[in-house]
Parts: structure tokens; sequence; C-alpha cells
């Protein structure tokens, strides 16, 4: 057993914890975070990848709208290199209420979420494969935001001020001395053993997990009620700007665009568990109507695959006692002591990735006050590392980059321009023994391949770089091919299926994976 | 009327099934046309020839390619191998043998048979199970491989000589990893970039002083399948000679260089027996008279062209050449000739499962026949290669061994039908009758 001592122990590692240990971090809290799988392997790494403008909300939740232009607009400047400024329409279809434009229209304006109405003509030329039959569209701030990007710059940021951030530690128990939580008692997946973690305030940033963590310190009544929604890659960018259907949001309204794909989203659907992945064949093809609704065609686009996600949507049992401070009706900022007695644990949950800032500042804020030690916020106007030049993510960036440098390096995944250098550094940097966290981190096999041609490479680097022994590489490969294949099969068709059925004659074939060598094979 | 071009026979598909009809059937006297809109799939495999290496789900190879077709065709009766019989899958080997022989690559042989399936080294370390091979492959056999260094190029990403000794040593194979440089003046070299380079004696006699100063006291050396594309039986004996030891192929990730020698050396036996090729032609329309198909008309480079011919062989491949498609409704079509398939799941049956090592439903997808390999619906159509329903190749190690047995075989069919004769193997030219089982 392993003891560790700190001010501020974060549970989760998705946005909302990395962005609160920042925050803790440069406001010279020292700060362990936790996160039992890699960073933003939750709800932050399976969302739809939408900056919002608030335009989505200004009709149905005007204060969530407001929060997301204000977060907007900071998260420009902080996170500039998360960010892509694609910018955003929202298109009135003909299958959706016209009377809703004038609604949305002044929602806008009272929510202060920027918003002009262009003609359908230059939308047209805009997005030349939208519906030919909208009849309004109006341009949003919408972007695109990279949450890998994003929580691996907030990771180093609170790095560099001084955090901890120990992946792959699951908290088992929360530590408690009579009605104080005193820390928590992590297992540490890679190495097998239990880490003791002393801390004066316990942050359980889970998202839909948060009611779990709450229960260990014996709190009811943290409910998250996860809701499941799917989201599919298509393999080009079928719009340039983030497109929006013009109505109440429902399921598969909205199509961003992100790097060299686009994706279409989502669905809400309830769910007990949070680690619900499930993807019904029903809502894939009802997302493809949807989706048809937006851009005709849409069925004969090359779908890459799948994923689902599970919002944190937060529900309290016990509303009419709680500290109204802090709560707005988007996120829910728990202090234990003042909701159940229970000292030196904070829960923060729900909210949109897009606010993440935000919670993480208020949640500080009441760190602070706990600790009595009352520091200003300065993740507003302080840069995340790499978003230093204010500059966005430029599509065709890394292109210009990987051709400068062709001759001196070698590139892993053609599909995402991932050099073996990258791959190396990374490898040196988290010790990782999964393909698919470099996945995360660089976005190796996300392409239209899907690691058909790279997963074997970064095996073979992996184990030729690192002390990884053979049949771990083998392992690290055949495990990436299942897990991969969880989000390729429910849309599988067409161009998708001509690659897969390829990739199944380069891994069966070429490589044999299914009969890897174990003792004495050959004799 | 629009014009069109006449032959005995057009062959849809330039893949090993299709150019191995195309060529028997020119052999036999007949007037030939293959249309194909690329050139297949030959060139992207490895260059062995699996037959029948194992039963999907057991771990254990199948030790004898002539016994997996059988215990193949017995537990799926609608295998391809239940409609071709051992015999015909023992004569298109036998013919391979002789035709790679007698093609433009003087010393370029492939060994073999039916009786014993070799175990050749993969680029991850395994043993495939697999029934013929170039001469450049064999001292890979795992049978005769004691010391072995295995020895990469930086250049050559497809290729993790690490990878391939550890797990070769899990095997009980003792495998030591190297790496000698072969620089092209960037990062990245293809196998193909760097097989063309060593078809150049200087480039290659440098290598092999490099090769002799880390192979140490292997008593054998792998190396990936780069072993030169014009020169490669000159590579692989000088490499031999220097190092005074055996020196075997490893086939990595597509395009693969022993994949393009044979492919051109059957199409260089095509050219021979005097049939037509026209590649970049896809076939987008077709025209029928009843139960016929009368005529076939392609996209070449944006202008159509018409082909007639009397009969017809569908060897255009599977799913993934695009000659079968799958909607996004998950309705399945034959995009070529729109004939009906066989192998489909059930209607409402899952076409996939979630676990990737499982047998997928869909996998068994085909172009429906009749025993004789002629389309059910199409009278004068006959079907060869990927395009069969019935069996997982890339499960089974059965790919080449279907597509060229079947494309012999139709061959046979669609001579009678044309009143060609085709020769009979025993009187074909030159046959090694080394490795072939009886
Ligand atoms: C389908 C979908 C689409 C969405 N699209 C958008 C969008 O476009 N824009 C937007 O702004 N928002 C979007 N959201 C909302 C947004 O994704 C979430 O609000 C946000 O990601 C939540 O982040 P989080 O850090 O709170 O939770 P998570 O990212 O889920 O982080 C919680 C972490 O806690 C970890 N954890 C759980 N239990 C333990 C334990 N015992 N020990 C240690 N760690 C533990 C988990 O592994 C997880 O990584 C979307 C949500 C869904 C579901
Ligand atoms: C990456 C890879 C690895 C492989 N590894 C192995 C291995 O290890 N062992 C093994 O035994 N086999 C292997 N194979 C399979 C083997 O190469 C055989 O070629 C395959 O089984 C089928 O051959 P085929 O001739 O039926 O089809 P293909 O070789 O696929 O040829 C199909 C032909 O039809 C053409 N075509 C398709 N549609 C049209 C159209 N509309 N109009 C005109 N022409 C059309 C194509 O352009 C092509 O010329 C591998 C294949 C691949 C792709």
């Amino acid at each position: 057993m392993i003891t560790l001592a700190t001010e501020v122990l974060v549970i989760g590692g998705g946005t909302t914890g990395a962005g609160v240990a920042w925050d803790a971090a440069l406001r010279g809290f020292d700060v362990i975070l936790v996160e039992r799988g890699d960073l933003a392997e939750g709800t932050s790494g399976r969302f739809h990848g939408l900056l919002h403008s608030g335009g989505r909300y200004v009709v149905k939740d005007p204060r969530a709208a407001r929060e997301c232009i204000a977060e907007n607009r900071i998260l420009r400047r902080v996170a500039a290199d998360c960010i892509e400024d694609c910018g955003g329409l929202f298109v009135t279809t003909p299958w959706d209420d016209p009377a809703y434009a004038e609604r949305f229209l002044a929602g806008c304006a009272t929510a202060g979420v920027d918003c002009d109405e262009l003609p359908v003509t230059q939308a047209l030329r805009e997005e030349p494969r939208l519906h030919p039959q909208i009849s309004r569209a109006f341009r949003v701030p919408d972007a695109a935001i990279d949450v890998w990007k994003t929580v691996s710059a907030l990771a180093d940021g609170a790095r560099q001020h001084g955090a901890r951030i120990l992946t792959r530690h699951e908290v088992r128990a929360l530590s408690r001395d009579g009605d104080t939580v005193t820390g928590a008692l992590a297992y540490d997946l890679r190495r097998g053993q239990d880490v003791a973690i002393q801390a004066r305030v316990t942050v359980n940033a889970t998202g839909a997990w948060a009611g779990q963590i709450a229960a260990l310190a014996g709190i009811e009544g943290v409910h998250v009620r996860p809701g499941r929604g799917i989201m599919i890659a298509m393999n080009h960018r079928l719009v340039a700007q983030v497109v929006n259907r013009c109505q109440m949001p429902t399921d598969g309204d909205i199509l961003v665009p992100i790097r060299t794909v686009s994706v279409i989203g989502t669905t809400d659907e309830h769910t007990e568990n949070p680690d619900d992945q499930a993807v019904p064949p029903a809502e894939v093809d009802s997302m493809l109507d949807e989706g048809e609704k937006l851009v005709p065609g849409f069925r004969q686009a090359r779908a890459l695959r799948v994923w689902t996600g599970v919002r944190p949507l937060f529900q309290d049992d016990k509303a009419q006692t709680l500290p109204t401070r802090d709560l707005t009706r988007s996120h829910a900022l728990l202090d234990h002591q003042k909701r159940d007695g229970v000292g030196g644990l904070i829960t923060i949950t729900g909210g949109k990735l897009t606010t993440f800032r935000l919670m993480a500042q208020q949640t500080v804020d009441l760190v602070c006050w706990m600790l009595s030690r009352m520091r200003p916020c300065a993740t507003g106007s302080t840069p995340l590392p790499g978003s230093e030049s204010g500059e966005h993510y430029r599509l065709g960036e890394r292109l210009a980059r990987k051709e400068a440098a062709l001759r001196e390096r070698q590139i892993v995944c053609e599909c995402e321009l991932v050099s073996r250098e990258r791959l190396e550094a990374v490898l040196d940097e988290t010790e990782t023994t999964e393909i698919d966290d470099l996945r995360r981190r660089l976005r190796l096999g996300m392409g239209p391949c899907q690691g058909g041609f790279c997963s074997y490479r970064a095996a073979g680097i992996m184990h030729a770089h690192g002390s990884l022994p053979a049949a771990r590489a083998d392992q690290a490969l055949t495990d990436f091919l299942k897990e991969r294949w969880k989000g390729i099969w429910p849309v599988l068709y067409g161009d998708q299926l001509r690659q897969m059925r390829f990739d199944e004659w380069v891994f069966h074939a070429v490589l044999d994976v299914e009969h890897l060598p174990v003792d004495g094979d050959a004799r | 009327m629009r014009g069109a071009l006449r032959s005995d026979v057009v062959v849809i598909g330039a893949g090993s099934a299709g150019l191995t009809a195309a060529i028997r059937l020119a052999q036999a006297g007949a007037q030939v046309t293959v249309i194909a809109k690329g050139s297949g799939s030959t060139q992207l495999a490895p260059g062995w020839i699996d037959v029948a290496g194992y039963m999907p789900g057991e771990r254990a190879p199948l030790a004898s390619p002539r016994r997996g077709i059988e215990r193949l065709v017995a537990r799926w009766p609608d295998h391809p191998y239940a409609l071709l019989g051992v015999q015909a899958v023992k004569d298109t080997l036998a013919w391979l043998l002789a035709t790679v022989a007698a093609g433009p690559l003087a010393g370029y042989t492939y060994s073999g048979g039916l009786d014993a399936n070799m175990r050749l080294v993969t680029a991850l370390g395994g043993l495939r199970p697999s029934a013929c091979a170039p001469v450049t492959f064999t001292a890979g056999e795992a049978a005769g491989l004691r010391r072995v260094a295995i020895v990469g190029v930086p250049a050559l990403r497809d290729f993790h000589p690490r990878l391939c000794a550890d797990n070769l040593l899990a095997a009980g194979i003792e495998a030591s990893a190297h790496s000698v440089a072969l620089d092209l003046g960037r990062a990245d070299a293809s196998a193909l970039a760097l097989a063309r380079a060593l078809d150049d004696t200087r480039a290659r006699r440098a290598f092999a002083a490099s090769l002799a100063a880390v192979v140490g006291a292997s008593d054998a050396v792998g190396l990936p399948a780069i072993l030169g594309l014009h020169e490669a039986p000159a590579v692989h004996s000088e490499l031999q000679e220097r190092l005074g030891r055996p020196v075997f192929e490893i086939p990595t990730l597509p395009p693969s260089v022993p994949g393009l020698r044979l492919y051109e050396i059957l199409r260089h036996a095509l050219r021979a027996a005097g049939g037509r090729l026209v590649l970049g032609a896809s076939v987008v329309s077709h025209e029928r008279s009843g139960e016929r198909v009368t005529r076939v008309d392609t996209a070449t480079a944006g202008s159509p062209s018409g082909y007639e011919a009397e009969q017809y062989v569908l060897a255009s491949g599977g799913f993934h050449s695009g000659a079968l498609e799958l909607d996004s409704h998950w309705q399945a079509r034959e995009a070529v000739l729109g004939l009906p398939l066989a192998g489909l799941p059930r209607e409402g049956a899952p076409r996939f499962v979630a676990d990737y090592f499982d047998e997928q439903p869909f996998s068994r997808v085909g172009v429906a026949v009749h025993a004789d390999l002629r389309a059910v619906g199409a009278a004068n159509v006959f079907v060869a290669g990927a395009s069969l329903p019935g069996a997982v190749p890339w499960r089974e190690a059965s790919g080449e061994g279907i597509a060229l047995a079947s494309g012999y075989r139709v061959a046979e069919l669609v001579a009678a039908e044309v009143g060609a004769t085709p020769a009979p193997q025993s009187s074909g030219a030159a046959a090694p009758a080394e490795g072939v089982g009886a």
C-alpha cells in the first residue's frame, strides 16, 4: 500500500475533473487527480465535439444558453489551439416548425448569442450539400472543440503547476474521519496495488458516475440519471460548419465537422447504468434518416464508426434543501457539508463540455471557502499550454507540418498523420500498454482504414521502443481490434464494409492475428 | 447499333481467379478478353498459396491441406471446395507450379502441394499454414528453423523485427532481431521501393555486406519481403551465397512484392497464350436475352465500351473489391451483373456480431451458383474466386486455393461450352512433380 497526501483530491479525469485540477493548481493548491481509465475515457471522450454558441438552448433553457456563450468566448482565448473556428448555422428544414425561427431569433437576442440571418442562397453556397429546400438560415458562433487536446492541455498545465495526475487509478472507497471525508482509497490498476490518498478536500467530478462515488461516503440521493446518446462519424466533412436544425432540440439534429470527418448526433435515452454503451440498430437507422433531412444522400456517404456517450443528468432527490448559491440549471455543485452533513467532499456534475471551465471555477471557489484560503480564479485569462499564441487550429495544419518533414519523420498512421517520433514521445510520457490510449492522444487509427495499417505498426513500435513483452504487444493489437470493432459493426455498410473486408484480409491472412504463438508452437 | 468487341469468352476480374480462368481458356484456343476495374488482390496478398490452413475457431493448424479440404467440406456442405473437389485443387497447384517455372522470372519457382502445410513465418512472428510458396519463402519453413536472425530495415514501417523475433521465441524458435539500413533518402520507404532498389547489383552487394555484419552465428536469415522485383531470384541467391546460409522473405503489409511478382507472371502467361487484358474497365451495365447475358458495358476512362461473348466468367471478387455491396439498410446485392446471392443471414438475423473474433454471420455471402459453378439465373455466366459463397477464406487460410482452383475448374467447364479443349495438366510444360503430392 502506498500513501499519498494532498490538499485537493479530484476524482475523475474528464473535462470537469481536469478543469478543476488545472484551476486549483493555478491557484496554488496541491492537487492529485485520479482517473480509473485514461484521461477523457468517460463521457468527455465520447461527446459530439461541439463548442456550443448557446443557440441550441436559447428557447428551451436560456440560462444554459447564457453560460454557453460566455464560456464560448473565454475558451476561444484560453484554449485557442483546441478549437477549430468553423462557425455554425441554424437552418429550418421542411421538417421543422417554421414558427420556431422567430422564437429562436428572440431567444438569441435575450441570451446575448450573436445571430445573423443570411439569405438561403448564401447558406447553400457555403454548404452546397444542405437540403435545397431549407427556408431560413442563421449564423451563430458555434465551433468544434477537440476534447483530447483540451484534456491533455489541462493535465499538462496542472502538472506544470505541481499537480499529480494518476490515470488507471480507480477509487474504491472514501476515507472518513467522523463526519468528514479525508481522502480516498484508490487501486492502481496497472501495478495492481492499493494507493491511499489523504486530502483536505475531495472533489467528486465523476460525471455520470457521481452518484456511485457519493454512495461510497454513505450519501444517498445524489441521483445522476444517465442519458445515453449515440453519434456517428462520417468519413467526410459533409459540411464545413456546424449545422443545427432550427427547432426544439431533438434527436439527430446536429452535424459537426471535426478535422477530416463530420459527426451526426445525437439521441437521448435514459439508462440506469453509466457504463451502458449500447448502440441499438433502430437508433442508428433513425439517425441516418435524420441525416437525410440535413444532407440528402446521407445514407450513401461512408459511415466510419458509431459510439455512445452517457450524459450526467443530475436529479436531486433533496432539491428543497439545496444551497442555491452556485447552482445553475445546467450543472450541479453540491457542498455535502451543507447538504448531508458530510464535510470535506464536493460533487460537481451535470453541465456541458462547453461550460467545464465555469464548473471548475465554481468548484474551486468552494474549495477556497472550505479551506479558508480565498484565491482568485485565473483560468479565464491564462492560456492553456499550446494555446499561448491565441491561434485556432486550422484544418490542414498537420498536413503542412508533416509535408515539411517527410524526409526526416516516419509516418505511422497515414490517415491521421501521426509520426513515429510523436508516438514514441507519448509512449515515454504515459508508459501506456494500450493502443486505444494512443488513439485518444494521437488520433491514431481514427481515419478511414480504422487501424488497418497503423495498429500493427504501433504494436511493433510499442514492443521495440519500450519494455512491453511480445505477448503484451500482441494483446494490445488484438484488444484494439476488438475495441474498434464495437464501434464499427453497427454502421458497417457501403465502402466501409469494403475497407473492413480488406482489413480482415490483412489481419487474418497476412498477419494471422488469430493464431499468435503460444509456448512451443513450432515444435 | 453500338459497337462491341466480340470474344468467345469475357472474363470479368483480373485477380488470381480471373487470370487463371483466362489463361487456361486462352491456352485451350478460345478467344478471351479479361475486363477488370483494377488489377485485383494478387498484388496485395503475401504470395503464398493458402489452400486449407485452419478450421475457423480451432487453434491448431491443419496438418494437411488435402485433409483440410475434406474437413471444411464435411463441416460446411456449401463450401466452394465441395463444388471443386480435391483433384481439381491438386491439378491447379501442379499447373501453377509449372506456369511460374515457365514464367518470365527465370529461377523463380513455387513448391509445395496438398500433402502437408508448410508453416511460414509471418510479420508478427506467427506460423502460417500454407500449401505452396515461392522459393524466396521456403527457407522460413518452421520445421527447418533452428537459430534464425530476423532483420528489419528501419525505413520500412511495415515490418518490426523485434516483435517478429520475440513471438518466434515464444513459439520455441531461437530468434534474434536486428536492423540494417537501406537508405532511400527519406524516412519512409515502401516495400516496393526497397525491392526496386535491391534489383540494382551494387545496392544489393552493399546490403549483403551490412547484413553479414549483424547476422552472427544464426543458421538462417529472415527479411521482410523486399528481395527484388524483376531480379528476385538473383537477389535471393546472391544474399544466400554471401551470407553462407539460407535466407527467406517474410510478407508484410500491402502492397506486396511477392504478390506483384505472381501477378506479373500470370499476366505474362495470359499474354503469351494470346489473351487480352483491359484494365480500368468497370462493368456498369449489361444486356440479356432471357437467361443469357449477351453484352456487358464498361466505363473505360469515361467512355463506355461494349463487350460481347458466348460465355462469361464472373471473377470480380467479393465485398473487398466492390463486386458485392451492402447498403445502409443492410440489404446486399451483386453489383456487377445483378445476380442473386447465397449465404445471406436470414431476414432479421444479425449481419454482424459484437466480438471481432467470432464468425460474422455476413462472411459467407456470395453469388448463388449451381453445382457446375453456373450462376443461378444466368445460364452462360460461370463464377470463380472470392465471388463464390460458403467460405471464410481469410480465417480458413483458403483464399488463393479457392480462387485459383475455381478459376481453373471454370475454364474447363467454359471450354466445353465453347468447344475448346484445355491441355490436360499431365501434358503441360515441364511440370516439376517435386513436392506436389500424388
Ligand atoms: C451524446 C453526448 C453528446 C454530447 N455533446 C456535447 C457537445 O457537443 N458539447 C458539449 O459542450 N457537451 C456535450 N455533451 C456533454 C458533455 O460531454 C459532458 O457534459 C461532459 O463531457 C462531462 O464531463 P465530466 O468530466 O463531468 O464527465 P466524464 O468525462 O464522464 O468524466 C468522469 C470521469 O470519472 C471517471 N470515474 C468514474 N468512476 C470513477 C472511479 N471510481 N474512480 C476514478 N475515476 C472514476 C470516469 O472514468 C470518467 O472519465 C454531450 C454528452 C453526451 C452524452
Ligand atoms: C490484403 C490481402 C491479403 C490477402 N492475403 C491472402 C493470404 O494470405 N492467403 C491467401 O490465400 N489469399 C490471400 N488473399 C486473397 C487472394 O489474394 C485472392 O485473390 C482472393 O481470395 C480472391 O481472388 P479473386 O480473383 O476472386 O478476386 P480479386 O483478386 O479481388 O479480383 C477481383 C477483380 O474483379 C475486378 N472487379 C470488381 N468489380 C468489377 C466491376 N464492376 N467491373 C470490372 N471488374 C471488376 C477487380 O478490379 C479485380 O480485378 C488476400 C487478399 C488481400 C486483399
